[in-house]
Formats: structure tokens, C-alpha cells, sequence
């Protein structure tokens, strides 16, 4: 009885925390949607175990609501998740339940910890931990679980572009875990001696610096056909 | 006399037709993977991504002409040492086969020289088909793929190598590629020293490629102390340009053992023909 009693007065209380956590989230949306499009420069440097890469030049493009594309004269590593995915599902609160936690400081700013749960089987997403500066109103870090990627975790900085909520620089912490090498490569008869050499690190990190924002330029959508 | 007596050899080779079969087959297998690239490259990009897109993208231009010449390279190289030996095996066993070597040693020139003439324009001829294979792979994929970032997949994982410091790589690579062709002609031509028909050394040559690279890639102890010195160990060593760092040492050992097993070869062809029976 008295354990019922608890829970009768613990649900409302519940209730007005995920409210509370879609009221943030509402606004760091609503934020993400005053960019309908943007291009931006960007520096990519990639330190992930197994893949050799110099640090390459690209420009991106985005236009809402998940239209993304990377030029580039090279070669430009980036993280499959963490550009679009996150934005559109948090876009529609109907796709998930969201609970605020702990407030923790990341990256100077006091953010927010808000568990974000999808309510389908159906998402690519399992769980999304999102730390929001509840000042400015921009995500501080995410922490994306996938059914396919594993755990992404993104951490921002904001410069003059803050406004938009759009970051200057981004770092990605990536899962490598998955990654092997077709076995005909793996077994290259020239490679005898470098068994001790070889990278067992289990995490990789892609940083992206962005400069040179064109906020709202009216980008074409011929622009993102392949 | 030794510069005369190559360029005859030279000559002797470009008037068989067997010479141009592998400047032919080259350009066939060549024009039907640029083909083959053109018209699904994009799954060997997957092929050389796969483990690595559940996670990350490539962007940018990474089916270009860099990347085809690798793989060109990668899938001749072991074909072209056949091309190579079908000419060059030949050379000195063709003569016996058709009689033709008594009349060569009637001329004022020591067999030694012979025997080394035949080896430079084996050589020549060799340079002349690694520069056509050269040309194909590299020219023709720029010119239709255009230039780019080169990735290299091996058993570190990816490297991927910028355009501007892929030039100079495919340049080093083609010469030590040159050198394990010119062991390949070394050979057939020692074996050559040896026959008394045409087919006998050019078959050798493949039977002994074969089984010095079956050995290499057995993972069986036994081998371990012989297969740095087997020259097919070695015939891969052009790749090692396309590793970030370079293994400069390991080429440098590499180009060494094929540079003996070219000497030993010729030496001992230079022994064989002099102390071979021409005269029955």
C-alpha cells in the first residue's frame, strides 16, 4: 500500500520532468530550425586506429531537413551518424520520451543531461544521451547508441555562430571495435614482423573544424542530387 | 661488339611475334578492367571500405585514376612474369632448338658475351613491357578517371595517401617492380642456358614462380627461414612505397635479394653456355 502510495505521488513528478526535458528540447529544435540551410568549411582530422590519413579539407553543405553533402578534392573521413540523424529525430516528439538528469559542465558551459528513449522498435537510434547548455540552448555533447554503429559520442564548441546553434568544432568519438579486414587482405604474405606494431585501440576520433558559415543562403536542392 | 651483338638480340626479339602477345595481352587485360572500373568501380570501393562504412564515410573523389592503377597493378603482377618469360625463356634454347647457335658462336664474339647480350636485350625488353604496363595503368586510368587520393588497403588497415605524394611512389614502385620482372627474365634466361627446346624454360620459369609463392604464403614454420630469401618474397616489394611510413629497409633488403638472384643467374647461365655442347 505504501509502495503504491509512493508511486502514485512519483508519477506526476516524473510527468513534469519529461515535460520539462521537452520544453529544452523544444527550444534546441526550434534553434535547429531557424537554419533552413547552410555551407561551411571544414578542417577533418582523423585519429582512428587501422586508417592512416593526413588531415583534408571539405565543404559542407546541409539544408533541412536532412539534406547533407561533403565536398572535398581528397579524401574526407567522417562519422556515418552525428551530422543529421540526431536533429531529425529530435525534430519530432512524437518519435521519443524524453527525461532530464544530472547537470554536469562540458566544455565550460552547465549542461543538462536529457536521456532521450525512441518509442518504436523501428529507429536506428536506441538511446540518445544529450547534454544541453540550458542558457544558450545548443547541444554541449551527445552520446548516440545505434542498432548497427555502436556508441558515438560528439562533443561541441560554439563560436560566432552560436546563435544558429551551429558548432565551430565538433569531435567525434567513434567504435572501431567492429572493424576487420577482408581476409585475403589480412593475410599479406609480406607482412611478417609488424604483429606488435599493430594499433589495438578501441575508440577513434574525427575532428571536424568549421569556418566560413553561409547561414540561410537559399541552397539549391539540385545541389545534394549524387 | 657486346652493344652490336645486343642490339641483334634486340632486333631478334622484335621480330617474333610472341614479343608483341604481351604487349597485347597487356593492353586487352588493361582495357577491360578500366573497362570493368568504369562500369562498377564502386564495388571495389565497397570491397576496400566494407568493414569500415557500417561506422564512417568516404567522401570525395575516391574512384579515380591512382586508385585503378593500384589495383591494375595489384592483379598483373602476377600475370605479367609469363609475358615476360614467354620472350625471354626462349632466348637461348630457341637458338639450340633451331640450330641456330652454332652460327652465333662462329662469330667473333666470346660466349660470355653472347650469353650477356642476350640478358641486356632480355632486359630492354623487359623495361619496355613494365613502361607499356606503366603507361596503361597510370596514364590511361588519370586520363579517364582523373587524379585523387589514392586508398591502400593492407593488413595495418587503410592508408590513404594524398595526390601530391602519389607520383613519386608509383615512380619507385615501377622501378623495383622493374627488378623483380628483370629476375623473372634472369631466370628464364639461365633455365634457357639449360634447355635444348622453347617451352622447357618458359614453363619452368611459371612452374618454380608458382611453388616459390606457394611457400611464401604457407604459414608453416618450416618455411619461415627460407622465405626471405625466395625472389617471389620479394616481387611484392614495389607495394611497400604505398605504406605510410615507407619501409625503406625492408626495400632496400628486397631490392639486395633480387639484385643476387639476378647475379647468380647470370652467372650461371654465363657457366652453363660456356661449357654447353653446341656442337652435336
Amino acid at each position: 500500500m505504501r509502495i503504491l502510495f509512493i508511486l502514485i505521488l512519483l508519477f506526476p513528478l516524473s510527468k513534469l520532468h519529461a515535460q520539462a526535458a521537452n520544453v529544452l528540447l523544444n527550444k534546441v529544435v526550434a534553434k535547429m530550425m531557424s537554419v533552413k540551410d547552410y555551407s561551411a568549411n571544414a578542417d577533418v582530422t582523423a585519429d582512428i586506429p587501422m586508417i592512416k590519413i593526413l588531415p583534408s579539407k571539405a565543404k559542407i553543405y546541409f539544408k533541412q531537413k536532412d539534406k547533407f553533402k561533403v565536398e572535398a578534392k581528397g579524401i574526407v573521413i567522417l562519422p556515418k551518424q552525428g551530422f543529421t540523424d540526431v536533429n531529425s529525430f529530435i525534430s519530432n516528439s512524437k518519435n521519443y520520451q524524453a527525461i532530464l538528469g544530472d547537470t554536469t559542465v562540458v566544455n565550460s558551459a552547465k549542461s543538462v543531461l536529457t536521456t532521450v528513449i525512441p518509442n518504436g522498435e523501428s529507429s536506428e537510434i536506441i538511446l540518445a544521451k544529450l547534454w544541453i547548455d540550458y542558457t544558450r540552448n545548443v547541444v554541449m555533447k551527445t552520446q548516440i547508441t545505434t542498432k548497427s554503429n555502436g556508441t558515438v559520442t560528439t562533443t561541441y564548441t560554439y563560436g560566432d555562430k552560436v546563435s544558429y546553434g551551429l558548432p565551430s568544432k565538433m569531435v567525434f568519438e567513434i567504435d572501431v571495435k567492429k572493424f576487420k579486414l577482408p581476409k585475403s587482405v589480412a593475410a599479406d604474405i609480406n607482412n611478417t614482423d609488424n604483429k606488435s606494431k599493430k594499433d589495438t585501440r578501441k575508440k577513434g576520433t574525427i575532428t571536424v573544424s568549421l569556418s566560413n558559415y553561409s547561414v540561410n543562403q537559399g541552397l539549391s536542392d539540385a545541389l545534394f542530387v549524387k | 661488339m657486346l652493344l652490336k651483338n645486343t642490339y641483334n638480340e634486340f632486333v631478334k626479339i622484335l621480330s617474333k611475334p610472341r614479343s608483341y602477345l604481351g604487349v597485347g595481352a597487356l593492353t586487352l587485360l588493361i582495357g577491360i578492367i578500366i573497362f570493368a572500373m568504369k562500369v562498377d568501380g564502386k564495388s571495389i570501393i565497397s570491397f576496400l571500405t566494407s568493414s569500415f562504412e557500417q561506422t564512417l564515410t568516404f567522401n570525395g573523389h575516391v574512384l579515380n585514376g591512382n586508385l585503378i592503377a593500384f589495383i591494375i597493378l595489384q592483379m598483373l603482377i602476377v600475370h605479367v612474369p609469363l609475358l615476360v618469360a614467354l620472350v625471354t625463356g626462349d632466348l637461348i634454347s630457341g637458338e639450340a632448338a633451331m640450330g641456330t647457335i652454332r652460327m652465333l658462336a662462329t662469330k667473333p664474339i666470346s660466349r660470355t658475351q653472347i650469353v650477356l647480350s642476350k640478358f641486356i636485350a632480355g632486359a630492354l625488353y623487359t623495361l619496355f613491357l613494365t613502361f607499356w604496363l606503366g603507361i596503361l595503368a597510370l596514364g590511361v586510368s588519370r586520363m579517364i578517371f582523373g587524379t585523387g587520393d589514392l586508398i591502400v588497403l593492407n593488413s595495418d588497415g587503410l592508408v590513404i595517401l594524398q595526390d601530391a605524394d602519389i607520383l613519386w611512389r608509383y615512380g619507385a614502385g615501377f622501378a623495383v617492380a622493374y627488378l623483380s620482372l628483370l629476375t623473372v627474365s634472369s631466370l628464364s634466361i639461365c633455365l634457357s642456358a639449360f634447355a635444348e627446346n622453347s617451352i622447357g624454360p618458359i614453363v619452368a620459369t611459371m612452374a618454380i614462380i608458382i611453388l616459390f609463392t606457394i611457400i611464401g604464403t604457407l604459414d608453416v614454420t618450416v618455411f619461415d627461414s627460407v622465405k626471405p630469401f625466395l625472389f617471389t618474397t620479394h616481387m611484392a616489394a614495389w607495394r611497400s612505397f604505398f605504406e605510410d611510413p615507407v619501409s625503406f629497409d625492408n626495400i632496400r633488403e628486397s631490392i639486395v635479394i633480387l639484385l643476387a638472384h639476378n647475379v647468380v643467374f647470370v652467372a650461371l647461365s654465363v657457366f652453363a653456355f660456356n661449357r654447353k655442347d653446341i656442337t652435336s
